[in-house]
């Protein structure tokens, strides 16, 4: 018996070594076990044993709280925009066309953006979810083109809604 | 004073004239409650035929002849009809968060969700929703229980003071209400539709609410180390402010609120 | 047995019955012996996540929205998205079209074309745009008001809930009748 726990002290103390030798060693050298390799974003099997908590993400206040008070901002702008909009249609206004252009389109780009992130992440849809990030990126930019061409060369945003509505 | 000690006297021996006269009587019969049939469709799989589909099991219990709880009803089900029924249960109490599990649509613990007694309406119960399923009602929590591990859930302070406890006022007290009686049953993470698409980064409102509850702790300095964890895309800001974990939370709490302050404060931090 | 039990005497009977002297003399117990050997195999303790993992994969993922009980907080959530997501389509879509083809999406021949529609078509048309647009909007102010710290209670959710239902429906109304 006493032997038995003699041998499984020193089964520990080599098992803690062993820990402590590895992880001395940066992160990006350590052999990936069997089970790290298996592992994929949102399947049944996990990083690391039942004990390991999961990792973070490298923090980024831009992804984080920046990213979250800037969309606030921009949504709460857009509350007096819309009223001014009611309140002032009729006649061309190209300061609110010029402003409701460039935020109504950020507002829509981190709309679809958060859709991505929630239903097609690139960690889960390597291919797909990269592709559609790009493609959002790029109408986004062809967008914001179309809609200064429309409030410079055509009657601008508001008057359109109001000439379609009242049509 | 007298009068009482009459009353009580008399009433002793009425009880014991009651007894007597039953003894003499014979034992009186139990009344027969009538039979009221109910039948609960359980989710079923077994990991031992790993191909079948998960199934909707049909049982049908007398609910006179069983607790009023939901949880009595499994335990009866799988004392008298089928021994193979598989949940996790222990305290029966709602302290121990071990038979969370979706009944009729919302996730709650059987223990504390009374079965409703209307007998023509069949009572569904399925295991926590988006869940990788052990055995029938028992979802894996590996992936939850590591996500609680990650936001070091317990005091850090690099100077506590030297020769008495921590003190608190009574105002940073109050702050923790609300958040320290989570018993982690996963009820709320596991009613979150963002939870559901992103469980594998985003930590869900059981575990965010137990991140705040630290934040929220005056004697803890590690304010900024914990707030920098959750500037990223994913772990925290996946919350789009549903209100599902606070409508289902079994013990009244509100991981909503917790969460929508916690941003609060990153964004002003 | 039950009786062996209660004493704790299992065990010792047990071990005196498949004592290798006590089989070797007896033919049936050595017979009951073979039936009871079990396979087993010698594995380290670092192949128990292996087994684990093994059995992970086999796991089923149990429903989610499909069983889930329509409630107002998620329903509600995910109208706003979708309504959301409606505009901006057709916001991107329009801004497209008018930048690849500038005359055939001029304001003059959108308007033309919508005035050309029958009366019916274009209030239907107008209920469903307006009312999206009127619950995105309120909607969009809830949130703004749970962000600023407001209403975070679950009855203040829902009490705000159903405001913005009611006010969807009353401008929904003036809308189409502007």
């Amino acid at each position: 018996m006493s032997s038995a726990l003699v041998a499984r002290a020193a089964f520990n103390r080599n098992v803690a070594a062993a820990i402590a030798r590895r992880s001395l060693r940066p992160l990006a050298l350590q052999a990936r076990s069997a089970a790290d390799t298996a592992y994929v974003p949102g399947g049944p099997i996990y990083r690391g044993t039942v004990n390991d908590p999961t990792p973070f993400p490298p923090p980024s206040k831009t992804h984080g709280s920046y990213h979250w008070a800037f969309e606030r901002i921009l949504s709460a702008g857009l509350v007096p925009l819309t009223v001014a909009s009611f309140v002032t249609s009729g006649t061309n206004y190209p300061i609110l066309d010029g402003l409701l252009g460039v935020s109504l389109v950020m507002h829509s780009h981190i709309g679809f953006d958060a859709i991505l992130v929630d239903y097609l992440h690139p960690r889960k849809f390597p291919v797909l979810g990269r592709a559609l990030t790009w493609v959002l990126r790029a109408t986004t930019v062809g967008v914001l083109v179309g809609v200064y061409q429309f409030n410079t060369n055509d009657v601008g945003l508001t008057e359109l809604i109001a000439k379609a509505w009242h049509a | 004073m007298q009068s009482l000690v009459a009353t009580r006297s008399s009433a002793l021996k009425h009880t014991v004239r009651g007894f007597a006269s039953s003894a003499a009587r014979g034992q009186a019969t139990p009344l027969q409650k009538p039979v009221l049939n109910k039948e609960f469709k359980i989710y079923r799989w077994n990991p031992d035929e790993p191909s079948k589909k998960p199934t909707l099991q049909s049982y049908t219990i007398d609910l006179n002849q069983c607790g009023p709880m939901i949880l009595d009803a499994l335990i009866k089900i799988k004392n008298e009809i089928d021994p193979t029924l598989t949940f996790r249960r222990s305290c029966r109490e709602g302290i121990c968060g071990s038979c969370a599990m979706n009944i009729n649509g919302q996730n709650t613990l059987a223990c504390l969700c009374r079965i409703d007694r209307n007998a023509s309406k069949d009572t569904k119960i399925y295991p926590l929703p988006h869940m990788y399923i052990v055995k029938d009602l028992v979802p894996d929590l590996t992936q939850f229980y590591k996500q609680y591990k990650s936001i070091e859930p317990y005091l850090q302070n690099d100077n506590p003071p030297a020769d008495r406890e921590f003190l608190q006022s009574q105002e940073d007290r109050k702050k923790l209400d609300g958040m320290y009686e989570c018993i982690l049953c996963a009820c709320c993470s596991t009613s979150c539709p963002s939870y559901w698409w992103n469980q594998d980064e985003y930590l869900g409102p059981a575990t965010l609410m137990a991140a705040y509850r630290w934040m929220a702790d005056s004697r803890d300095t590690y304010k900024t180390h914990r707030m920098e964890k959750m500037q990223n895309e994913l772990s925290l800001y996946r919350c789009h402010t549903i209100f599902n974990c606070a409508r289902t939370c079994p013990k009244g709490l509100n991981p909503a609120a917790a969460i929508a302050k916690m941003k609060l404060e990153l964004a002003s931090e | 047995m039950l009786a062996y039990r209660a004493l704790g005497l299992g065990p010792a009977l047990r071990q005196a019955a498949l004592n290798p002297r006590n089989v070797a003399r007896n033919p049936a117990l050595r017979n009951l012996v073979a039936r009871r050997f079990v396979q087993t195999e010698s594995l380290p303790p670092s192949a128990a996540q292996a087994i684990l993992n093994k059995q992970r994969l086999l796991r089923p993922s149990s429903p989610h929205f499909t069983i889930y009980q329509p409630q107002l907080t998620w329903l509600g959530s995910i109208a706003n998205r979708v309504t959301g997501a409606g505009f901006s389509v057709l916001l991107y879509g329009y801004a497209l079209a008018y930048l690849v083809a500038p005359e055939t999406f001029s304001s003059a021949n959108v308007v033309e074309l919508i005035a050309s529609l029958p009366e019916a078509v274009k209030y239907a048309g107008k209920v469903i745009l307006a009312a999206p647009f009127a619950f995105h909007s309120l909607n969009g102010l809830r949130h703004l008001g749970w962000d600023m710290g407001r209403f975070l209670t679950l009855k203040g959710a829902y009490s705000s809930g159903y405001a913005v239902l009611g006010a969807t429906a009353v401008s929904t109304i003036a809308l189409v009748l502007l």
